[in-house]
């Protein structure tokens, strides 16, 4: 019988010893990201590589943390922050009212939104002002169309929607601009080398940023890389970031 | 729009995944380790019908067998800190493997139970009538004989898990599913992809149910 308890003490030791206990010496920021978002994260030929990874290893490099990359699909992330998993998720999570009342974020990285995309070289085109008169394409039943249908309110802007192609039409002066999300136009432009560009601030802003739990030590970590960022914005690096992966600024 | 197979891709890939595959038969191995453990204590206990001990072996079962794994492991990992902090320290490793073993003893402990049942009852009797414990009776004659009964399905068993452990990604464990999706995602090649890690689990199923039946042929040798 006292061999079969040893035995099961044993077992019982050996799963225990599975759990093991957050280490408090070099300060580790855990980072999860779902490393399944091209260009921001992303693993090709088994190099996890993109815009959050450059962030982080510059912010960790100025904050003085160790960071480790902790991976998940995108689901599975929140659980991960709520349960103490991960300190923070680094994957264009967008500021919502309804995060705000549950996390801290740190400042907007990213500015995503309803983006006016033009034919490259063009300049008369700023702001939803200067497309009165124009010929704007919108992807058919996007909500794009009612963002600018919203503040189209004395119908002056020629709506014009799209089943697809409307990037084509842009670069052959069908029409004058198209309205998109900012990052995948920007990834698109990059990726597919076309003729385009970004113009002015998006129509309709959306703020992406780091979610941290609302406590003392994680405070503590957010306010840090605050700092970082805020350097990281004023220098310029942000910006170096973002047009080496997207070949434009959008943390602006 | 290209629609042929990129051989060339999942050739380069395989390489990859395979440098993975360490990390997946680590679970697999670890977990079928602790699930048979637990699932030879909860044959015991349901066989001799212990007091309490026989109930809470049931709801256990009955639990773990009812619910989906996916379900138990979410439960673990993103649930149990939540409730105890202390869960939080845990990682996604050790957070697959207890799921995998817990949930695979349940079954394993059934069929343990019904190899145990199928020795006659005669044995434990001349066992007890020249003077051993049963517990005694049970590591020297029973057990045994009941391994070689149960040795076919623990191995089915221990072959679903290592597929099993493919739902690990699900929590963050940088296991061949994991990477072959990563991978995906980057390239756009699905396809490829999957169809190299479907190449990678099938061979080593193959590996291990050669193995099987090598064991099955050893383990019958006295009966043949």
């Amino acid at each position: 019988m006292k061999q079969h308890i040893k035995i099961i003490i044993a077992a019982f030791v050996a799963i225990t010893s599975f759990i093991t206990f957050p280490a408090f010496a070099a300060q580790t920021v855990k980072v999860g990201m779902s490393g399944r978002y091209v260009p921001f994260t992303f693993s090709e030929k088994d190099v996890l590589q993109g815009f959050e990874v450059d962030l982080w290893n510059e912010i960790a490099k100025r904050a003085d943390y160790n960071v480790e990359f902790v991976l998940s699909s995108f689901s599975g992330l929140f659980g991960m922050l709520e349960a103490g998993h991960i300190d923070t998720i680094s994957n264009q999570i967008t500021i919502t009212p309804a995060r705000l009342e549950r996390y801290l974020f740190t400042t907007p990285y990213v500015i995503d939104g309803a983006q006016i995309v033009v034919k490259k070289g063009r300049e008369d085109i700023q702001s939803v002002k200067d497309l009165k008169g124009k010929k704007v394409a919108v992807n058919l039943g996007s909500n794009f169309e009612q963002i600018l249908r919203a503040l189209d309110t004395k119908k002056e802007i020629n709506i014009i929607t799209y089943e697809s192609n409307l990037e084509q039409d842009v670069i052959l002066g069908r029409t004058d601009a198209f309205i998109m999300d900012r990052i995948g136009s920007a990834a698109l432009i990059k990726k597919s080398n076309l003729p385009l560009q970004l113009v002015g601030q998006p129509i309709d802003e959306i703020q992406n940023a780091m979610p941290f739990l609302n406590k003392p030590s994680q405070l503590a970590i957010r306010d840090k890389v605050n700092t970082a960022l805020l350097a990281m914005k004023n220098d310029g690096t942000l910006g170096k970031i973002s047009i080496k992966w997207l070949g434009s600024d959008i943390t602006q | 729009m290209q629609t042929s197979l990129d051989f060339q891709y999942i050739i380069e890939l395989l390489p990859i995944l395979i440098k993975y595959l360490g990390v997946t038969m680590e679970m697999a191995f670890w977990g079928f380790f602790f699930a048979l453990i637990i699932a030879v204590a909860m044959a015991i206990v349901r066989v001799f019908k212990l007091p309490v001990a026989n109930q809470l072996a049931s709801l256990f079962i009955s639990f773990f067998r009812g619910t989906p794994l996916l379900v138990q492991l979410f439960l673990l990992y993103y649930g149990l800190p939540q409730l105890l902090p202390i869960f939080s320290g845990m990682n996604a490793f050790s957070a697959a493997v207890l799921g995998l073993s817990l949930h695979f003893s349940a079954y394993m402990a059934e069929s343990i139970r019904a190899a145990i049942l199928g020795i006659d009852k005669s044995q434990m009797e001349a066992c007890l009538s020249i003077g051993m414990t049963r517990l005694q009776a049970m590591r020297r004659i029973i057990l045994p004989q009941a391994s070689r009964v149960a040795t076919p399905s623990l191995m089915n068993y221990f072959i679903d898990m290592i597929k099993s452990t493919s739902l690990a990604f699900t929590l963050g464990v940088a296991e061949i599913m994991a990477k072959a999706q990563m991978e995906a995602a980057s390239t756009f090649k699905f396809f490829e992809s999957f169809l190299a890690v479907a190449l990678i689990y099938w061979v080593v199923v193959m590996f291990f149910t050669r193995i099987q039946h090598l064991l099955e042929i050893r383990l019958n040798k006295a009966y043949s």
